[in-house]
């Protein structure tokens, strides 16, 4: 292919169809293959779902203000604690997650995309489609309630068996179709996440910038690899069981089903062999975020960088090896027990060594309060409390008190909220710039972090306490004679606290996106490639392939020697981009169709198993016409006026 | 942005001391207050981890805020300034990781101890039911601690005496100051069971058996609660322990060995159906034969069993002493005059009694949603909301002279 006059017209691919390239609108956004837009759509999409499971849970939270209550049904509190759970880690932080992967990974390795643009494409939206086949549950839970829809299993349509769904509760003997609309959801959600993580690994190993050794990588993008390949170890053990879960449901298979012979206890091992490594999928790249933010506003490299990413690969392998923590009050026995408890006090040091290293970074700095860097400081200290929780759940014995009960939230809230949710929004403070091209301004976003650090404290601290005076997690409500009804007041009112300082958050970034000022393309004076591009930057990225001499390579471009200075190749030249494609939007509407019909099909729909069939021949024929749609692509010549900096 | 700081920082003291005083209280269920030997040793090596964080936190977290307050960046400072670029020091990185070896050394030591303690059950000749019970066992239980074998069950408890040859539900009985064997199962769903002041949970799974250890220091009245998501009424599912003495504990066996009476004050339950086969108005004008007569005709029969009844009913709790227990509704319901009594004193109250059975039968799916008395048991039998709008319905009357029966059992 030739960089020459057909540049911006629209190409057929090998089967005769138009491709969808250039377009505008909608349709370009629907067919789009562009990571920075798919990393967008992500993190729309993450935050939306980030609002549902806060909605959610504060619907939980009236109800436990005081002893018992009946603000919402049993059945209902069921619902909305296993939506809840899974909402904001399967459809709230993992997309936001991969929102930062999508926009920032190919920008930090200099890449002009990823290195399959419409794989990146088909696991938007896949994910999309287990993001509706889960919450479609809601919709006809609603026509349940009004008496126009009455399934097999009766009022359990909106799932009700927790994030975990621990067998055999979700066999058809205990629960309704909701644990139908769980699996197919999930695993809808797993195979959209493998195929993600597939491409960030080829893309960081393949595509870096001439000169970006792995050990100069910014380590956000480091943690991106960890992360991707734990994600495709650990997902497969997720769906394993979902598989044998599926297969008890839909054709009495007897893999955990005790009247048959099954073993509910296997699907636990399966679960947290997922399970625990998820944990890990989540933080590892809130540290990642985290240990850009503090360099760039102590103004100084990360502390001790070699180390940080190798704890942060050690993270990820002894992730592998401690999933029985989950499972100390299951019977282990004692050798299992000892194992699993010195393995989870292990994983605390190569954790530990991250936090000092942090506090190393900070150390001798020169420390600009900016609100990323306050969410970073906050991380900190609010992990460290987490971690702490942690390290006394190790504790095998210990943990039998602990296990099930409010202490728990309270640990992992720490971790999620104080840890990956303060990482997430100090990413966005430090990364909305960049992606909107505009730069805060007032002193809303001080506020607004001020109020989610006191709230999550207000909220998760008393936690700790309710959990050791005996509240089991799970609960719908409680005797007024068990005294958890004062502590209980506060967590809620520490809950709409917290709640208040993310709606500011938010009203923040809606101001952002209204504001004139512009961020230029290094707001903040920043260490990594990312901030060398316009903001927000162009479909193609970089107008000529960077050339890297040093970690932190544009630190030391704008502040270091002559020789540190980052060099182009191949300016001038036409840019090859890919080309547009409607099939992985095809495949995504397939797969919704697949997992909402054939969850009806449970509850006795008719007619519903054919449509579930039509599904997965959309699947197919997607599959096949993006196979021999050929690669396609076109070029561009980037205008030399609007071109990197070379100041 | 410092009167900003300054405000939080004021914020934040002020609730530092509220949640001061709120570690002031207990709770029936509190961990901080054990009273058997697990529960204590399970606290000791919680407070040493406890100990172990604090001394890191002071540590980490004051080099973390002297840093972050001796870097900061001041208004006079020049927002240009570059510190020194440097990149970690490798002699300051291994010294820590030592450390944080070290000190996960100590909590791992105990850890592993409290792990074998915890679990095996003692060896205490002791607690052998040779050496201090006196009534009839089952062959060779003389050199065996007390077993107790626990169901959890969706939303109750049963608790079996094998060596005993009793069966209860929702209120477990034990010998102070004696180890007791739990083995811990399921028929339905995952549960978990947890009497906090005298041992940390063990989880009840279907198709295996678990195995724990309890004793109970002092005489009294435990609260307790399954700890594992089980369904719709996971919340409602609490149960009681008392902890009697020696002497307490052989009258209740003995107690619970005793059939209850048949409903016209007699021995016979086989004499007194005879006579209402022969004769069914004969009931006609007691509550106590009509709720007896109920009992039979509304199909309670069917799940719940008596002893010495001839009413064998399976899947529900054996109701065959149900007048002497101190809740109903696996715990929800108490009868007592005083609900949070902790020594165990508290006296039934009929009334408060007959008012719970009542509610119980008549409007159970109020009080324990989704129970199976009210929905039935998956392809097994028909709950009491398929009588609804039959002429089998149960009306409160009803209801109420059913209950005047069961207080009859005693």
């Amino acid at each position: 292919m030739s960089d020459d006059s057909h540049a911006l017209k629209p190409e057929k691919s090998l089967l005769g169809l138009m491709r969808p390239d250039h377009s505008r609108g909608w349709v370009d956004w629907l067919t789009t293959v562009d990571h920075k837009k798919i990393g967008i759509m992500y993190g729309l999409a993450g935050l939306f779902f980030f609002i549902v499971g806060g909605i959610e849970v504060m619907l939980i939270r009236i109800q436990l203000a005081q002893p018992e209550l009946n603000f919402i049904s049993a059945q209902a509190y069921n619902q909305l604690f296993t939506m809840h759970g899974t909402t904001m880690i399967f459809l709230g932080a993992m997309p936001l997650i991969a929102a930062f992967f999508n926009f920032m990974v190919p920008l930090q390795i200099g890449a002009r995309d990823v290195a399959f643009p419409r794989l990146n494409a088909f696991s938007l939206w896949v994910f999309m489609a287990g993001a509706l086949v889960l919450n479609i549950s809601w919709l006809f839970q609603l026509f349940y309630l009004f008496g126009w829809f009455d399934p097999i299993g009766g009022k359990d349509i909106v799932p009700s068996v927790g994030w975990f769904g621990y067998a055999p509760i979700t066999t058809t003997e205990f629960s309704g179709i909701g644990s139908d609309f769980w699996v197919f959801g999930l695993q809808i959600l797993g195979i959209a996440s493998i195929a993600a993580s597939l491409n960030f690994i080829v893309t960081i190993l393949n595509m870096r910038a001439p000169g970006l050794t792995m050990m100069r990588l910014p380590v956000f993008t480091w943690m991106a690899l960890v992360t991707s390949f734990l994600i495709i170890f650990a997902f497969p053990a997720l769906t394993i069981a979902l598989l044998e879960l599926m297969f008890d449901r839909l054709f009495e298979t007897n893999f955990f089903r005790v009247e048959q012979g099954g073993q509910p206890i296997l699907w636990q091992h399966l679960f947290w062999v997922f399970g625990h490594p998820e944990v890990y999928i989540l933080i590892l790249p809130a540290m990642g975020i985290i240990s850009e933010i503090l360099p760039a506003f102590s103004r100084k490299p990360l502390f001790g960088y070699p180390i940080i990413v190798f704890s942060g690969a050690v993270i990820g392998f002894l992730g592998f090896a401690v999933w029985s923590h989950h499972m100390f009050t299951t019977g282990l026995g004692n050798i299992a027990t000892a194992a699993f408890s010195l393995l989870t006090m292990a994983i605390a040091v190569p954790t530990g060594v991250k936090i000092f290293n942090w506090v190393g970074t900070i150390w001798g700095g020169r420390i600009k309060f900016t609100v990323p860097m306050i969410y970073a400081v906050g991380f900190i200290w609010m992990f460290m409390m987490g971690g702490f929780s942690g390290i006394m759940h190790s504790a095998a014995p210990a943990d039998a008190q602990q296990q099930d009960t409010y202490f728990v939230v309270a640990h992992f809230h720490y971790v999620i909220i104080g840890g990956i949710v303060m990482a997430l929004f100090g990413g966005l403070y430090y990364w909305l710039p960049k992606i909107t091209g505009k730069m805060w301004e007032g002193k809303l976003g001080y506020w607004a972090v001020g109020f989610v650090v006191v709230g999550l404290n207000l909220t998760f601290g008393p936690m700790h306490w309710l959990g050791l005076l005996g509240m089991p997690r799970r609960t719908h409500t409680y005797l007024e004679e068990t005294g958890f009804g004062t502590l209980n007041l506060w967590v809620t009112i520490g809950a709409f606290i917290l709640a208040f300082g993310l709606l500011m958050v938010f009203i923040d970034m809606i101001i952002l996106l209204r504001k004139k000022k512009t961020a230029g393309k290094d707001p903040w004076d920043a260490r990594t490639l990312e901030w060398t591009t316009d903001s927000p930057p162009k479909v193609y990225n970089f107008h000529a392939t960077p050339v890297i001499r040093s970690r932190d390579a544009y630190w030391y471009h704008k502040h270091g020697t002559p020789e540190q200075k980052m060099g182009w190749e191949d300016e001038g030249k036409g840019i090859h981009m890919p080309s547009q494609s409607w099939f992985p939007l095809l495949i995504g509407i397939g797969m919704a169709v697949m997992g909402t019909a054939l969850s009806l099909h449970s509850g006795g729909v008719p007619f519903m198993g054919y449509i579930g069939i039509a599904g997965i021949v959309i699947v197919a024929l997607g599959s096949y016409l993006w196979v021999f749609e050929g690669p396609g692509g076109y070029h561009i010549h980037p205008d030399e006026e609007t071109s990197d900096d070379n100041s | 942005m410092n009167r900003i700081l300054k405000g939080m920082g004021k914020f934040l003291g002020l609730i530092g001391i509220l949640l001061l005083a709120g570690c002031d209280y207990q709770s029936r269920q509190s961990t901080f207050d054990p009273k058997g030997p697990v529960a204590l040793r399970q606290l000791e090596l919680f407070n040493l981890t406890v100990w172990v964080c604090t001394f890191i936190f002071i540590f980490v977290g004051g080099a973390l805020a002297y840093a972050v307050w001796k870097y900061r960046e001041r208004k006079s400072d020049d927002p240009d300034f570059k510190p020194k670029q440097s990149h970690g020091n490798p002699l300051v990185e291994i010294g820590l990781i030592v450390a944080s070896i070290l000190l996960l050394v100590v909590i791992a030591i105990p850890t592993l101890d409290a792990i074998w303690y915890t679990h095996d059950t003692p060896d205490d000749e002791a607690s052998k039911l040779g050496a201090w019970y006196q009534g009839e066992l089952s062959e060779g239980a003389e050199t065996e601690v007390l077993e107790v074998v626990v169901y959890g069950l969706q939303w109750w408890w049963e608790f079996q005496y094998p060596q005993l040859g009793i069966t209860t539900a929702n209120e477990l009985i034990i010998p102070v100051g004696k180890v007791v064997h739990v083995e811990l199962r399921s028929r339905d769903v995952l549960h978990s069971f947890w009497l906090p002041k005298i041992a940390g949970k063990v989880d009840t799974i279907p198709g295996r058996a678990n195995s724990m250890w309890i004793q109970a220091d002092e005489e009294g009245h435990y609260y307790g609660q399954c700890a594992e998501y089980c369904g719709e009424s996971h919340a409602y599912m609490l149960f009681r322990a008392d902890a009697l003495s020696n002497e307490d504990f052989h009258k209740w066996v003995e107690h619970q060995k005793t059939p209850p009476k048949a409903p016209d004050g007699g021995d016979d339950w086989g004499a007194w159906i005879s006579s209402v086969n022969a004769n069914p108005d004969s009931v006609k004008g007691d509550d106590v034969l009509e709720g007896a007569s109920l009992f039979y005709s509304k199909t309670c029969v069917v799940c719940h069993a008596i002893q010495g009844a001839g009413i064998a009913g399976i899947g529900g709790p054996d109701l065959t002493h149900v007048a002497s227990r101190k809740t109903l509704a696996a715990g929800w319901l108490d009868n007592r005059k005083e609900t949070n009594d902790e020594s165990g004193d508290a006296e039934i109250d009929p009334e408060i009694q007959l008012e719970n059975l009542t509610r119980w039968i008549y409007e159970s799916e109020n009080i324990k949603p989704g129970n199976r008395m009210y929905i039935g048991s998956v392809g097994v039998q028909n709950g009491l909301n398929t009588l609804k709008g039959t002429p089998n319905e149960i009306t409160e009357e009803e209801a109420r002279k059913i209950a005047i029966f069961l207080q009859n059992l005693k």
